[in-house]
């Protein structure tokens, strides 16, 4: 034990704080964690990362077709053009709706998701409940989830089995065509970029 | 949430596409990644801990899917999940004696995900793709030059055989068996089932499948549904040729 976390009096071994806290202070006794580095990287993934650099990326790609094209085409190498590098997008799609097409992404392995295109992936998309069922009866969760399609509108299911990471491109809501860049991009929420809502209403 | 009676108990605890059972999914649109303070205590110590242990592609993945079901499943979610392989591997890797956090804790040895977990096994490299050595990248990246051409193209019929290594995968068993349609070639990688056993790259095409709803679920499957899983060339077989 050290003293900055004495826990001896505890005797709840599986509770996660106590247990954690017991984990993180041998490793650093071991000289294998450094507290000062936990800290760095949390700040690094919870605020430096997240959908917003997603959502630039969708509301360029609304107002400029030409950018569209070439994102559909060749996600990674509009990566490597705008300087977004990071964990988890070693090999970018990107999946367009449109009317009658929508897409919509899991993992059912585990729980794959573009870190650094949409920051760290909520609990819901890494629950067993997402990952067994938006495969089998996507319509029907999507549902649940407050998106009701169309019955004639295809949904595509993209299940992130290799490093190959989606992102959908949600369609651009009604009125906000004069929108700008940084306006747009408000629109475009971190479940519209995993396809399980719509972008929101200007 | 307790997989137990959601699962079918042939899968492997972590193969979850398409299992039964289980109910709504806990959505909140608002959620942010992380609940717990512990949790980014998880987060920051994994990075830290993983280039000291599992630096295999898949390794961490499979120590994940060698958990117990009662650890995979445990209450604390994901995080939870995360330190849990977190402690198997600083055991199997000899930075933590079996039962030393419990000392720590003050409890008698064996509460640990350690005492439950799957040990490695033993995967035959006959039951592998035979190795072709790339040139590898001077970033770390899973992505390989492949100096072959893809053994299948868009438009293909083709069908995924069951991983008879037996070890990690990411074929995953709804597909397996169920003729679906190639639609595109990503860039090649490294096998994960061969790099998670230290077995060597074997770089594979990663194909994108599509499967109809309809041929993974039978009649009861929804309408106008396509399901793409990208799958490891050496899992495909063309489906006249398969059987």
């Amino acid at each position: 034990m050290t003293e900055t976390h004495d826990h001896s009096h505890e005797t709840n071994a599986d509770s996660s704080e106590i247990r954690t806290a017991a984990l993180e202070d041998l490793l650093v006794e071991k000289g294998i964690v450094d507290r000062s580095r936990i800290d760095s990287l949390v700040e690094r993934f919870e605020h430096d990362l997240g959908p917003m650099i997603g959502a630039r990326l969708v509301a360029r790609a609304w107002r400029e077709s030409d950018f569209q094209s070439r994102l559909i085409s060749d996600a990674d190498e509009v990566l490597r053009q705008e300087n977004i590098r990071g964990a988890e997008i070693e090999h970018v799609e990107v999946k367009v709706n449109e009317p009658g097409i929508h897409n919509v992404v899991v993992c059912t392995l585990c729980s794959c998701y573009p870190w650094a295109l949409l920051g760290l992936p909520p609990a819901w998309y890494k629950s067993p409940e997402y990952r067994a069922r938006v495969v089998r009866e996507p319509r029907k969760v999507l549902e649940e989830m407050g998106l009701s399609l169309e019955p004639d509108t295809e949904i595509r299911v993209w299940d992130s089995s290799s490093e190959t990471r989606f992102l959908v491109l949600p369609e651009q809501p009604a009125g906000s065509e004069g929108l700008g860049l940084e306006d747009l991009a408000a629109l475009v929420t971190r479940d519209s970029m995993i396809g399980v809502a719509k972008a929101l209403n200007p | 949430m307790g997989g137990e009676t959601h699962v079918n108990q042939s899968r492997r605890v972590h193969d979850l596409g398409g299992t039964l059972g289980w109910g709504r999914v806990p959505y909140d649109p608002q959620e942010e990644p992380f609940h717990e303070e512990w949790e980014r205590r998880v987060f920051g110590m994994i990075f830290q801990v993983l280039p000291q242990t599992a630096v295999r592609p898949g390794e961490f993945r499979h120590t994940l899917e060698r958990l117990a079901k009662d650890d995979y499943f445990a209450p604390d979610g994901y995080y939870g999940r995360w330190r849990s392989a977190m402690e198997v591997l600083l055991e199997e890797y000899g930075h933590f004696e079996p039962g030393e956090l419990d000392g720590c804790l003050g409890v008698p040895p064996g509460t640990g995900a350690g005492y439950r977990v799957q040990s490695p096994v033993a995967v035959d490299e006959n039951d592998l793709p035979p190795d072709s050595p790339t040139p590898v990248p001077e970033h770390r990246t899973v992505r390989r030059e492949l100096d072959r051409t893809p053994y299948f193209q868009a438009g293909d019929r083709v069908v995924a055989t069951g991983n008879k290594a037996g070890g990690h995968t990411r074929l995953p068993e709804y597909v397996q068996g169920v003729p679906g349609t190639v639609v595109k070639i990503h860039p090649a990688e490294v096998l994960p089932d061969s790099t998670a056993h230290g077995l060597g790259e074997r770089p594979q095409h990663v194909v994108s499948v599509a499967y109809e709803a309809r041929d993974l679920w039978g009649e009861e499957a929804e309408e106008k549904v396509v399901i793409n899983v990208d799958l490891y060339e050496n899992y495909l077989q063309l489906e006249a040729e398969a059987q």
